[in-house]
């Protein structure tokens, strides 16, 4: 069975915390990878996980001078579901710094994207730029005049800033009833009607909302 | 294994996708007693061989390579099911099958590799059904791709592994075709009075300053 | 548009024919002759970024248009017109390299109503001919050597892309046949 079938079927409080939580890391770090924009930082649930990493990687160095075969072959499952896990949350945060180094000024910028970042994140954007700038001027910004050094420039309609495209075609699926379920495209006159279980390919500022809330999920 | 299995960007590649499927739970009937498991993910219960129970695919796969298991196959692949669901695919042009789970290639593909005695003794049968069944969706795939419009398209019931063989392109097609349309808009006219090219400040400067 | 992208600034750099509606003085340099000044009714082919600028009278504070625009060769009525009719034999590259950003770009600036859906149509049917030839294991097939020399940098990316991605899964399904891991 799809592990998201057997979700579905089940209620909230009979799936286990730890089952539930992994299926969110994954559904995250696939949301991060395909959206155009950073999402917000999942806290809660990163913390929770990472306390049950630092919890396992202790009970195995703990054990590891264990002597007997059969616990030996339990920490060898216990450090290959560790891997798989530790895989997932590298996957999610390298995701989100491939966005940030892309977008560095726009994020910097624009408070409710900034808003999104987690406090390392947040720091890791500030010394990347400091870096760029620094590297900028020293190669060859140096020489240019001055009104002409600046990396944010938005004069006459052209902005050096790098904003995501948000009108990127995206793959989803709508994974809840909703009660205001037309889509608009903005831009346009389309709309269309979201059922649940359908599967879309469609620009994502169409879905946006939808996917902030939940209610449709990147695939 | 190559090396780009794991990308930080883009789609998802189709290890990545492989590695998601590892997560879903398959039937096995332990063959060693085990002790119960506490792992991130969930709680593994005490084997007691012969009675079946339930774990996640990537420990039932460790499991079987150390001979410790076999796994039952589930429902949906067995070469009867899969010969009907190629009959119902291929008499249909317009719609995928929804019999067929979401992550039937990965799943099928990962458990004819690591469990192929576990199937049912038709392994190579079902080789060649799937394979069949695999062609039919990609045609189907194909002709839908020709329909692409700017706006929306449905595609309801593909697996995650065939999506992810045309994302990339889809995403190219229907991108493309929004550029084009776009440039006719009203929002563009208004920002085409505001715009300078990236080049258009130094020049007229120049052009005055010389001037 | 992104401001590093490199196919934007190519794009940019694609020639426009333009006419100057007054007379300039000092850009003779733009005609490429001694000239000191451009004399009104003087046609030059100028770069994209440059005829944006001096064609949309608003963006000068002129009171009439300083240049006016026309067609580029690439997009005009003979090139239409075969792209009505057989969109896939057009070898597109040789017209611009960048062809469809030139539309898209032109469309801005002129009044086209039908090139909008007779660049979509041809953009669709040769997309649907780039995946026939991107899904193909042994490569090009023989007859679409002329077809995808014939391909903008845009339709080039895509061709890339269904064929990396083909590549991919093939190699995946490979990799468990064969039983190596």
């Amino acid at each position: 069975m799809d592990i998201d079938d057997l979700l579905q079927e089940l209620d909230d409080n009979k799936v286990l915390g730890g089952t539930r939580d992994i299926n969110d890391l994954t559904q995250s770090w696939i949301a991060e990878r395909t959206a155009p924009e950073i999402l917000p930082f999942q806290t809660a649930l990163l913390e929770r996980l990472m306390e049950r990493i630092r919890q396992q990687i202790e009970l195995v160095e703990t054990q590891t001078g264990n002597l007997d075969p059969k616990t030996n072959f339990c920490l060898i499952l216990l450090q290959t579901e560790l891997e798989r896990v530790k895989f997932l949350v590298r996957g999610y945060l390298r995701a989100r710094i491939h966005k940030i180094d892309k977008y560095s000024i726009y994020i910097l910028t624009t408070p409710s994207i900034r808003g999104r970042l987690s406090p390392p994140e947040l720091s890791y954007l500030k010394s990347h730029l400091g870096l760029l700038n620094s590297h900028f001027l020293a190669s060859f910004l140096r020489r240019f005049p001055e009104q002409l050094r600046r990396l944010d420039d938005k004069a006459g309609g052209i902005s050096m800033v790098e904003e995501p495209d948000l009108d990127g075609a995206v793959f989803c699926k709508v994974v809840r009833d909703i009660e205001d379920n037309i889509a608009r495209i903005p831009g346009t006159d389309s709309e269309f009607k979201l059922t649940k279980g359908d599967v879309y390919v469609v620009r994502y500022s169409a879905v946006r909302e939808f996917v902030l809330r939940g209610e449709i999920e990147l695939i | 294994m190559n090396n780009n299995n794991h990308s930080a960007s883009g789609p998802l590649t189709p290890a990545e996708v492989a590695f998601l499927c590892e997560a879903q739970s398959v039937t096995i009937i332990p063959r060693q007693r085990l002790d119960g498991l506490d792992l991130i993910g969930g709680y593994i219960p005490p084997f007691h061989p012969p009675q079946r129970t339930t774990i996640p695919l990537w420990l039932a796969l460790l499991l079987k390579r150390q001979r410790r298991c076999n796994i039952v196959p589930p429902p949906w692949l067995s070469a009867p099911n899969i010969e009907r669901i190629l009959k119902t695919e291929t008499e249909n042009q317009n719609l995928f099958c929804p019999d067929l789970p979401y992550r039937w290639l990965e799943t099928a593909e990962l458990l004819l590799e690591g469990c192929p005695d576990d199937l049912g003794g038709d392994d190579g049968e079902l080789r060649v059904l799937l394979r069949g069944l695999r062609e039919v969706r990609q045609g189907k795939v194909r002709e839908g791709l020709g329909k692409l419009e700017a706006t929306y398209l449905q595609m309801n019931n593909l697996g995650l592994l065939e999506i992810t063989e045309v994302r990339g392109f889809a995403k190219g097609v229907v991108d493309g075709l929004r550029k084009i349309g776009a440039s006719t808009g009203v929002g563009l006219v208004l920002g085409w009075m505001m715009m300078i090219s990236r080049w258009g400040w130094c020049f007229i400067s120049m052009v005055f300053w010389t001037g | 548009m992104s401001y590093y992208d490199i196919d934007a600034i190519l794009t940019d750099a694609q020639k426009v024919p333009c006419t100057f509606e007054i007379t300039i003085p000092g850009l003779g340099y733009l005609e490429g002759n001694s000239n000191i000044d451009i004399k009104q009714g003087t046609r030059v082919e100028l770069p994209l970024w440059l005829a944006e600028m001096l064609g949309v009278s608003q963006r000068l504070g002129t009171e009439q248009n300083v240049i006016s625009l026309d067609l580029p060769p690439a997009l005009a009525p003979r090139v239409q017109n075969a792209l009505k009719a057989n969109p896939c034999t057009v070898d597109l590259r040789s017209l611009a390299s960048h062809y469809y950003s030139l539309g898209e770009r032109i469309l801005g600036l002129l009044e086209e109503d039908e090139l909008v859906d007779i660049l979509s149509e041809t953009f669709k049917k040769r997309a649907a001919e780039i995946a026939d030839h991107a899904h193909n294991p042994q490569g090009v097939i023989s007859s679409g050597g002329e077809f995808l020399k014939g391909l903008d940098e845009n339709e080039r990316q895509l061709f890339k892309t269904a064929h990396e991605s083909a590549k991919a899964i093939r190699a995946f399904l490979s990799d468990r046949s064969s039983g190596k891991k």
